[in-house]
């Protein structure tokens, strides 16, 4: 409790300064708009904000489910078969060390400019996390539980659900916590490349006409979007938290 | 009190078992064609020195090692993998952190699909037994070290196997709540009649609960010295301050400290 007064007082004397410094300087609005300049550019364009909100929103949040989901399935078919890991992982990691936004224009080449495209970008930028995660989890099992499984002649499924996964849990929660930032830079960059809507757009389109306080408002709308998504995961790591009850082994509980 | 009579089929058999691991670049040998039987109700300790294959002895009375060479035999029939009827306790309780001290004890159920409600009451029994009475809700991390290690005694007993295995089961714990764990088995084992084998490399754990002593050579690991415990049971844990005691502990530590003279010569 007092620590986020803290915070919300750190935050408070920021915005305070940050309106005191741009009035009793001088400098251009253009350069750096105030807190007040945002808060007014929001108030003037509510359904221009909210229009291109919604669509990076919504794109966002399937993009991060979706990639949720592949990550899941691969990472649990990669650490079940190691024949498949021996196929796939070259591919992988390749896949890991290429710069993932140099990508993004082939995407608009393949997918035109809609939202499957800014979508499809987002999953492909959000799914390593969730895999990496996955993978991580569902290895480090602790061996003695699973000579337990064994010698209760549990089957594959059983040790998977009984044991392995919720060994696996906080590992994937780290991941689905990168993987909810990166589905929304994924959607962010795809609305550059593809320049037709979304809060991406919008900061491109205000920053070429120097409206630097509405570019400044779309990016609080992204901070805000980006704060929601990130909450959907702490919510479900808050659950697991209270069914777990005890101290989580990679200490990956905030 | 183990049963003699020779028409009774004995809990578990080895005959002439060999285990060779195929490590690189030489092969591992285990343990070196070895024979012996436990009766029903009988405890077994097998007493070695760390690392001389008595631990692969017991995985594969547990069926998770294949031997290499010869065959067990489980009740009479030939022992393929796991089997239903036997229990098995490690060097480490390996509780499930997110599982309650009951839950973590009825964890066998929950594998084989046996309804908690069925067993619950031997669960709780056992709890009492081994003095965890208050504790079912508790999660491991609340724990001790030895209490762990107790809830692990009733989870392998909570099916109520024949035959229970154990792989040094206190040797992660201080030499005072090791012989704690002894004394809580002993009280244990007065009440049920289960043939057992218990790996320890401790002289003093294996004389005060086992029926009969089997040393083991250094690896590969064969039977250096067989010993039938003379003592009566019920037991007291305070036998092992007795000389006759201290006498065939004394014997048995030099049967070991001739075996590893035999290993360096």
């Amino acid at each position: 409790m007092r620590g986020a007064l803290a915070s919300l007082g750190a935050v408070a004397a920021l915005v305070a300064l940050w309106e005191a410094a741009v009035r009793f300087i001088p400098i251009s609005p253009n350069l750096l708009a105030p807190p007040s300049a945002i808060a007014e550019a929001l108030a003037l364009h509510p359904a221009l904000l909210l229009e291109h909100g919604w669509a990076t929103a919504h794109e966002a949040l399937l993009g991060f489910l979706l990639a949720a989901l592949a990550g899941m399935a691969l990472g649990a078919a990669l650490s079940a078969s190691a024949l498949l890991r021996q196929a796939l992982m070259p591919f992988v990691l390749a896949l890991q060390i290429v710069p993932k936004m140099a990508l993004a224009p082939l995407f608009v080449v393949w997918l035109g400019v809609g939202a499957p495209c800014r979508m499809a970008f987002a999953i492909f930028i959000a799914f390593f996390p969730v895999l990496i995660g996955t993978m991580a989890g569902l290895a480090g099992t602790e061996s003695g539980a699973l000579r337990l499984c064994r010698v209760l002649g549990a089957s594959w499924w059983q040790t998977l659900w009984r044991v392995r996964l919720p060994y696996a849990v906080p590992q994937l929660l780290a991941g689905l916590k990168t993987a909810a930032t990166m589905a929304l830079l994924g959607v962010v960059i795809g609305e550059f490349v593809t320049a037709q809507q979304g809060l991406g757009y919008v900061v491109m389109f205000g920053a070429s006409l120097g409206e630097t306080a509405l570019v400044l408002a779309a990016i609080t709308l992204l901070c805000a979007i980006g704060l929601v998504l990130y909450g959907v995961v702490l919510a479900a790591e808050l659950a697991f938290g209270l069914w777990y009850k005890a101290p989580l082994p990679a200490g990956e509980f905030a | 009190m183990p049963d003699a009579s020779p028409l009774a089929v004995e809990a578990i058999r080895f005959h002439e078992v060999g285990k060779t691991f195929p490590t690189k670049p030489v092969p591992l040998r285990a343990v070196e064609r070895v024979s012996f039987g436990v009766a029903r109700g009988e405890l077994l300790a097998i007493l070695g020195p760390s690392g001389c294959g008595k631990s692969t002895l017991l995985m594969m009375a547990a069926g998770l090692e294949e031997p290499t060479e010869g065959r067990l035999e489980r009740g009479g029939m030939p022992l393929v993998g796991p089997h239903r009827q036997t229990g098995v306790m490690f060097q480490d309780a390996t509780l499930l952190p997110w599982l309650s001290v009951l839950d973590n004890v009825l964890f066998p159920a929950t594998i084989r699909r046996i309804p908690h409600a069925k067993v619950v009451d031997r669960a709780m029994e056992l709890l009492r037994t081994v003095g965890l009475k208050g504790f079912e809700r508790a999660r491991p991390h609340e724990l001790s070290g030895g209490m762990r290690q107790r809830a692990a005694i009733c989870r392998a007993l909570v099916l109520d196997p024949d035959l229970l295995l154990m792989d040094e089961p206190f040797s992660a714990l201080d030499a005072i709540t090791r012989d704690e764990m002894g004394d809580v088995l002993l009280d244990l084992w007065q009440h049920t009649h289960k043939s057992a084998i218990f790996v320890t490399h401790s002289i003093r754990e294996a004389v005060l609960l086992a029926d009969r002593v089997l040393v083991m050579s250094r690896r590969p690991a064969t039977v250096a010295e067989e010993l039938v415990v003379p003592f009566p049971r019920p037991r007291d844990p305070r036998l092992a301050d007795t000389p006759e005691f201290t006498a065939i502990t004394a014997h048995l530590r030099g049967v070991i400290a001739a075996g590893m003279q035999g290993e360096m010569a």
